[in-house]
């Protein structure tokens, strides 16, 4: 008998997007069921960005790499306690079992993590900007747009990293440890760009002076996709 | 005359290891059940009964040997063959914030078809009408089981795999069980269940196959050698 070891799961795009999209909500469901863990997240985003303010209280012009600097360093930390229970509390509980039962390609579970973490920390962004523009009196004017574009775009980038990396671990004994440790290089070319391109913005910078970025970051989430593509089926298997 | 009827084989498990680094959980396991038949796997722990069951599942890729379930090689679609399993573990596959309705309709929206109305008899027949909207970390053990076997049945597949599936249980609950399992062999459907309980597998079971440290060491109709 031949020997088959990958999984061949056929699916079109449309039972795909709508098993992404029926994963996905049910993890909002549940985050949303228990609200202390998003709580906990706005409050350590809040509370950081206080912080930032207080110690930058001195300073007459706030630097923008400065602010930059202090968005993406929360927003990376947001990241991180966003999917240190992606996967892991799918594996920890032992209903990632029910999630292989379906019968859906193992992409279609990994897409619909990423649109959970993308809407979570997006969600976090959207109360973290304002709260920036408040505490470090930011001036955006027009730019506002930009940044949440901007912001937007880092939190699928750090969404489509973290999903990958929560799922690359969930079965390792120090999987808290090994997920922080490995978001730091594979989260690089997501922070980088963006930390570059919101200092360019809050400088006043337009869509046109900050494509190179872009283009850097569009690049990571192509190549990520294609890793991801390649292997995604192998790392669910136990 | 009437020719002879010939079983049609539901599982056919060729010749599989699974290897856990230098641990055989299985070792060149062959195996063949055929519709309508209930197949129980005994052994003692660590056997490689739940490993058998989760590589029939889809769930385990094994290192070496293949599965069959309807003619059709597992890991070539198991897209189309997980609609025709269904399974019941250890683990509780169901979402603890979610209440019972809504984690069986999260499973049965990727089973297209009759899932719906399968299952809401399948709520009656468990007796979980009363608890149908209660979130699940509020249910005791046992409903909690009986929920997940709810889970696994709502879209009536052809291969029922069941771990343990008495274990917490009352004897009302594990009655309306073997009499549901005994309807699904009527309808020509193949269980297999692994159990440490001979009580109940005497009820149900068909044949036994007895593993022992990933080898089955024994294979006979229930009844032959108890």
């Amino acid at each position: 008998m031949k020997i088959t070891l990958v999984r061949r799961i056929n699916m079109s795009f449309r039972e795909f997007r709508r098993a992404t999209f029926l994963i996905a909500q049910k993890d909002l469901k549940i985050e949303f069921r228990r609200p202390y863990e998003v709580l906990s997240i706005l409050t350590f985003s809040v509370g950081s960005m206080l912080i930032a303010s207080l110690a930058l209280r001195g300073s007459s012009t706030v630097i923008p790499e400065i602010v930059a600097a202090v968005l993406w360093i929360i927003i990376f930390f947001i990241n991180i306690l966003t999917f240190t229970t992606s996967f892991t509390r799918e594996a920890d509980r032992g209903t990632l079992g029910g999630l292989k039962t379906l019968p859906c390609s193992p992409l279609a579970i990994l897409a619909g993590k990423i649109i959970y973490g993308t809407a979570l920390i997006f969600l976090v962004i959207c109360v973290l900007v304002p709260c920036s523009i408040l505490f470090l009196n930011l001036q955006l004017g027009g730019s506002f747009p930009l940044l949440i574009f901007i912001c937007f775009l880092g939190a699928v980038g750090f969404s489509f990293a973290g999903s990958f990396v929560s799922g690359l671990v969930m079965f390792s004994e120090g999987k808290t440890l090994l997920l922080s440790l490995l978001l730091i290089p594979v989260c690089m070319p997501v922070i980088l760009p963006s930390v570059i391109t919101t200092g360019k913005i809050i400088r006043g910078a337009s869509l046109f002076d900050i494509l190179p970025e872009l283009r850097l970051l569009l690049a990571f989430l192509l190549l990520i996709t294609a890793i991801m593509i390649l292997t995604f089926t192998f790392v669910l298997e136990e | 005359m009437s020719p002879p009827t010939k079983n049609v084989r539901n599982i056919e498990v060729i010749d599989v290891s699974k290897r856990y680094g230098d641990v055989y959980a299985l070792k060149s396991v062959s195996l063949e059940m055929d519709e309508g038949e209930c197949v129980a796997l005994l052994g003692s722990n660590g056997a490689g009964k739940t490993t058998l069951l989760k590589i029939i599942a889809t769930h385990t890729v094994p290192s070496a040997g293949g599965v069959k379930i309807l003619g059709e090689d597992i890991f070539k679609n198991d897209g189309t063959i997980r609609r025709k399993i269904g399974l019941v573990t250890h683990d509780s596959y169901l979402y603890d914030e979610l209440t019972i309705q809504e984690n069986l309709q999260f499973y049965a929206q990727f089973f297209a078809g009759n899932g719906e109305k399968i299952r809401l008899d399948l709520i009656e027949f468990l007796g979980l009408k009363r608890w149908y909207n209660v979130p699940v970390k509020q249910l005791s053990y046992g409903l909690r089981k009986r929920a997940d076997i709810g889970r696994a049945l709502l879209h009536n597949p052809d291969v029922i795999l069941l771990d343990e599936p008495f274990a917490g249980l009352d004897i009302t609950t594990c009655d309306l069980l073997v009499q549901y399992f005994e309807e699904q062999k009527e309808k020509q459907k193949t269980l297999v269940l692994s159990s440490h309980s001979v009580e109940w597998i005497k009820k149900i079971c068909d044949r036994k196959v007895v593993l022992k440290k990933g080898k089955i060491v024994d294979e006979n109709h229930i009844g032959e050698k108890d």
